[in-house]
């Protein structure tokens, strides 16, 4: 499936293979994958537990290689890339929002939202935290340790954190899978919201369909294939 | 085996590999050795010499006195049916008549009477038939032989007689206190003490009555005799009186005690953290044994079963290195203690593992019965309960347990309470400190470099674990620099604070017949020195009236008032002292006149003008104070706290003294001078500096040696508490990573972390230690503090070298395609 409109392209992944050296012997997770994303698209990956979407979305940021076939990201081939270079593609480019939050329990909200910044040698790295704590309404919340803060809360801080780096280029992993139902709607709202404002690319790994039918397009995972979903 | 000890043996199997396992057993180890090693020698030094204090007494009770014994008193007693006996000890110089050049060396000597002692026996090699040497005859330690190159048979020069040594002294009981019981012993028949000379009125000696009988009739002597004492008289009891209580091997012991406390406390830390990181990572595997049906009291049977295996297993290990620390430390020891130790209650080999067994079930239980109550549902949702009140109450309880264990197994609760105290105050402190100087020194970091910014972000995430470690570090470091440093360099700096003139030979007792042939001697071999009267009294009455009743309590515990003085009578005013007020007389006045010591002025509220009363010999003396004079007590020049002017006391029992430096070549004029008279008293400062060094050191040696495990114990401690801190450690990295950082820069970031952490516990460990020596030196010495650059160089060094090893060795690099698994496996 190729994309087709004039937008430049933010990954571009070709003839991806993954298989994995096991006891019992190699076990391929999917090869032969294509897959393009323009520039300020939202994509939603659907798939059952094990198909292998983390694997793909870990793929797709640089944070693993595929055992054959090629990357792009941002039109830099990620095999090309040293440690190095990496590190400074995902700084400058890429944001996480993952399914458990993963704050720095000793960390309050702005040092948190400050650690991506800090990595990537901002110049006011306080301010900027402050700044997103603020659009995502946890302004009066910024010394809050993470155990002070409630799940919802949690995630917001997280959003806050990858939206502060201004990244092209946004991962959401089941970003509302630790949460209640109603929480998850005003969390994805919110998510939303940012991304259309600051018109990042959006790749969104979800089980949920009514969450997958918000983006532009949705792909499934299954046996090792991307695929059109079915409505 | 049963199913519960198989699955139980199964699991230590397997979890041995795990770090926390071979921390926990590495700490129960330490802890065993050192159990081991604390009772076996406090044992064995407590039976030797305070449990069997009847034998060290020599007696039921002893009456000691530092004058001939009251003949009404000896009346009194001969009533009573008591069996007694009377000795006289003294120190005294020794020589080998037979070679002139080896310098004569100074021993205390015990002439007694037949039979002697009364409790304990002399053992002696060859074994004697007879309790005392024959007269004419002379027992000595090893020590004596050896340093003066004598062989048994041969003679030993004392005063004007010489012995025949026949047999040399394996132990005794009865050798006094104080400093006098640790130098080298002689024994000598009561019958050949007048020929050799050494002793005359006013010599400096103690005559002990010994007594022993039924209980009833010692004690009702005890309750007769107290009451009666005279100021230079002591009744030592087998019931109140422990003659090494409070003394130097006392006060070591408890130090060593206090020690292993601390070394213990740290191993039950790491094995308490040690067991959390287990109970953590066993939540999963209970949930499944629960689910297959096992009961939570098999549970936790199970986990009892795998601690007590792993206890079996350093058990024998333990204290096979506690036996042989024990010998060790005793070996160090050995030529220094009186005499040779009895063996140890067999019982007290299992003393450490026993110890160990405890330290590890009350430790053990409360993660274990944690384990039996998580939700078999945690298989299906992961979740964990919250620790409830119960499970906390459960943990404090066993906590208590185990300090009141420890306690009571030291003995010596208070001193163990306050060390406690102390430690945990200071560790507060310290690791507040090290945050606060942590925070500091990365501050230009963070302006300077990306790397610094990320630090500070990191040491807030650690802040906790900074605290603890550099609190554990910090004391530990301090504990060891000071008992390090202090093993010689206080010594010899208390010896240089003196001036190349200093006297390092006192003679006393010197007879005044033998004056003038002294004064003789002096100027014939160009020896700078002055002979000054001594005359001993008792300050009895200030102006006219008993003097106690005109002084407050405090006051009444003046140590001029609780002892006989040493008064002196002179013409002019002691050069080594500085008259600060008054008039000195300027002839022989026709009242009595008295010159005081600035303190003892200051102490009793004493004025110039005031009348003082002595009682010498049974006589009564007055004099005013006309002037009051400035004292150095350590100038190594005799000093008194009073002297009068001439006239008052030349009539009274008088023995001169005097003290004079000899260095090099003019050493042998000391021996020269025995010669000539061969009754005095010489001694050898420099002699009894190196016996106090030598104590000094091996002391320092054997504490050294119980710091160096109590400090291997902090470090394993350390490494546990990385070690928690490991999981956290790796997900920041992987989060990091994540977020943009390289796997160059996590690395050197841990680097950074772990080097400015050991710089900055190094930095304090020498600040506290350089504080600890100063006071030590000011309080103890008196002399200047004198900074230890060396401290400060080394501490940082080490400690910031053993941060970086353990943290490079505990930390595992994390590749970035296991960055992001890591994260979902977190979920």
């Amino acid at each position: 499936m190729e994309q087709s409109t004039p937008q430049p392209l933010m990954i571009e992944a070709r003839n991806v293979s993954k298989h994995f050296a096991t006891e019992a012997g190699p076990v391929e997770l999917f090869s032969n994958l294509n897959l393009s994303v323009a520039e300020g698209e939202s994509l939603a990956i659907v798939g059952r537990s094990g198909a292998g979407k983390s694997t793909l979305l870990s793929l797709l940021a640089g944070l693993d290689t595929p055992s054959q076939g090629s990357i792009k990201l941002d039109g830099q081939t990620i095999a090309e890339l040293d440690d190095r270079q990496r590190a400074t593609l995902r700084a400058n480019t890429l944001s996480f929002i993952f399914q458990s939050f993963h704050l720095l329990p000793e960390l309050t909200a702005l040092d948190n939202v400050r650690l991506p910044l800090e990595i990537r040698g901002a110049t006011d790295p306080a301010r900027d935290a402050r700044h997103w704590l603020n659009e995502v309404g946890l302004g009066e919340r910024v010394n809050h340790y993470p155990a002070q803060l409630s799940g919802g809360e949690q995630q917001r801080v997280a959003i806050a954190r990858a939206f502060a780096t201004r990244p092209r280029l946004l991962f959401a992993d089941e970003p509302t899978g630790n949460l209640d139902e109603e929480t998850g709607a005003r969390i994805i709202e919110q998510l939303f919201q940012l991304n259309r404002q600051e018109g990042a690319t959006l790749i969104l790994i979800t089980h949920d369909p009514e969450l997958a039918a918000r983006c532009q397009r949705c792909l499934r995972l299954h046996n090792g294939v991307l695929t059109e979903p079915t409505s | 085996m049963t199913l519960l000890p198989r699955l139980a043996l199964r699991q230590l199997r397997t979890q041995l590999r795990t770090t926390e396992w071979r921390a926990l057993l590495l700490a129960s180890w330490l802890a065993i050795a050192l159990t081991t090693l604390l009772t076996l020698l406090g044992d064995r030094l407590e039976r030797g010499l305070l449990r069997e204090s009847a034998a060290l007494l020599g007696a039921d009770l002893v009456l000691s006195s530092s004058r001939p014994l009251n003949p009404e008193r000896l009346t009194l007693i001969d009533a009573a049916e008591v069996q007694q006996t009377q000795v006289v000890q003294f120190p005294s110089m020794v020589s080998n008549p037979a070679a002139e050049d080896t310098p004569p060396m100074l021993v205390s000597v015990r002439a007694a009477y037949a039979p002697y002692p009364l409790r304990g026996e002399i053992i002696t090699a060859p074994p004697q038939p007879t309790p005392l040497p024959a007269p004419g005859q002379a027992w000595v330690e090893a020590r004596v032989l050896q340093q003066l190159g004598l062989s048994l048979g041969d003679q030993l020069q004392l005063g004007y007689s010489t012995f025949t040594l026949s047999a040399e002294l394996l132990s005794s009981p009865d050798r006094g206190t104080g400093f006098r019981s640790f130098s080298p012993q002689l024994i000598i028949n009561r019958a050949d003490l007048d020929a050799t000379g050494v002793l005359a009125p006013g010599s400096r000696a103690s005559f002990r009555l010994l007594l022993a009988g039924a209980p009833e009739v010692i004690s009702s002597l005890e309750t007769a005799l107290r009451p009666q004492l005279a100021e230079h008289e002591r009744l030592l009891a087998l019931r109140t009186d422990q003659p090494l209580t409070g003394d130097a091997l006392g006060n070591a012991l408890a130090y060593l005690k206090l020690t292993a406390l601390v070394a213990l406390l740290l191993s039950a830390l790491t094995i308490l953290l040690s067991l959390r990181r287990f109970s953590l990572r066993q939540h999963g595997r209970s949930a499944l044994l629960l689910s297959l049906g096992l009961r939570p009291n098999q549970l936790v049977r199970i986990y009892l079963y795998q601690l007590a295996a792993g206890w079996l297993l350093v058990a024998l290990l333990g204290t096979l290195t506690g036996v042989g620390a024990e010998l060790a430390v005793q070996g160090w020891l050995r030529e220094l203690l009186p005499q040779q130790l009895p063996p140890p209650a067999p019982w007290l080999y299992g003393s450490g593992a026993a110890l160990g067994l405890v330290m590890l079930m009350l430790l053990g239980l409360p993660p274990a019965l944690s384990l039996a109550r998580i939700p078999v549902a945690h298989l299906l949702r992961g979740d964990t309960p919250p620790q409830d009140r119960r499970a906390r109450l459960l943990h404090a309880a066993c906590l208590v347990l185990l300090a009141i264990t420890l306690l009571l197994f030291l003995q010596t609760p208070l001193a163990a309470l306050v060390l406690l105290a102390l430690l945990a105050l200071g560790g507060l402190v310290f690791g507040y400190v090290a945050q606060g100087l942590l925070q500091l020194l990365s501050a230009p970091l963070a302006r300077h470099l990306l790397l610094g910014r990320l630090l500070q972000l990191r040491l807030r995430q650690q802040r906790s674990w900074h605290r603890l470690q550099s609190a554990v570090i910090v004391l530990l470091l301090t504990l060891l620099a000071v008992v390090w440093i202090s093993r010689a360099d206080l010594l010899a700096q208390w010896q240089a604070k003196f001036p190349a003139d200093t006297p390092n030979y006192f003679v006393i007792n010197i007879q005044p017949w033998q004056k003038e042939g002294l004064d003789r001697f002096m100027a014939e071999h160009r020896i700078d020195s002055q002979l000054y009267p001594m005359i001993r009294g008792r300050l009895t009455e200030l102006n006219g009236q008993p003097i106690r009743a005109q002084l407050s309590p405090e006051q009444q515990q003046d140590n001029t008032l609780r002892r006989e003085l040493n008064l002196s009578w002179m013409y002019d005013p002691p050069a080594h002292n500085e008259l600060l007020r008054g008039q000195w007389w300027q002839t022989t006045p026709e009242q009595p006149q008295i010159s005081v010591e600035q303190e003892m002025m200051e102490h009793l509220g004493l004025k110039l003008g005031d009348r003082l009363g002595f009682d010498i010999g049974g006589q009564r003396v007055e004099a005013d104070i006309t002037n009051s004079r400035e004292v150095e007590w350590t100038s190594f020049r005799p000093n008194f706290y009073v002297i009068f002017s001439p006239g008052a006391l030349e009539s009274y029992p008088t023995t001169w003294i005097t003290s004079f430096r000899l260095d090099g070549e003019q050493r042998r004029l000391a021996t020269e001078l025995l010669l000539q008279f061969p009754s005095l008293t010489l001694i050898d400062i420099d002699q009894l500096l190196d016996q106090l060094e030598v104590w000094l050191q091996r002391l320092g040696e054997s504490s050294a040696m119980l710091l160096l495990l109590t400090l291997a114990c902090g470090l394993i401690l350390m490494a546990v508490t990385l070690l928690q801190a490991l999981d956290q450690r790796r997900f920041e990295s992987a989060l990091m990573q994540t977020l943009g950082a390289s796997g160059e820069q996590t690395r050197r970031l841990d680097l950074l972390e772990f080097l400015l952490l050991g710089l900055t516990c190094g930095l304090l460990a020498a600040l506290a230690a350089e504080l600890t020596l100063m006071g030590l030196q000011q309080a103890l010495l008196g002399v200047a503090p004198r900074f230890h650059a060396s401290l400060w160089l080394l501490l940082p060094l080490l400690s910031a070298t053993f941060f970086v090893a353990t943290g490079l060795l505990i930390r595992r690099p994390l590749r970035l395609e296991q960055c992001y698994r890591l994260l979902r496996a977190g979920s």
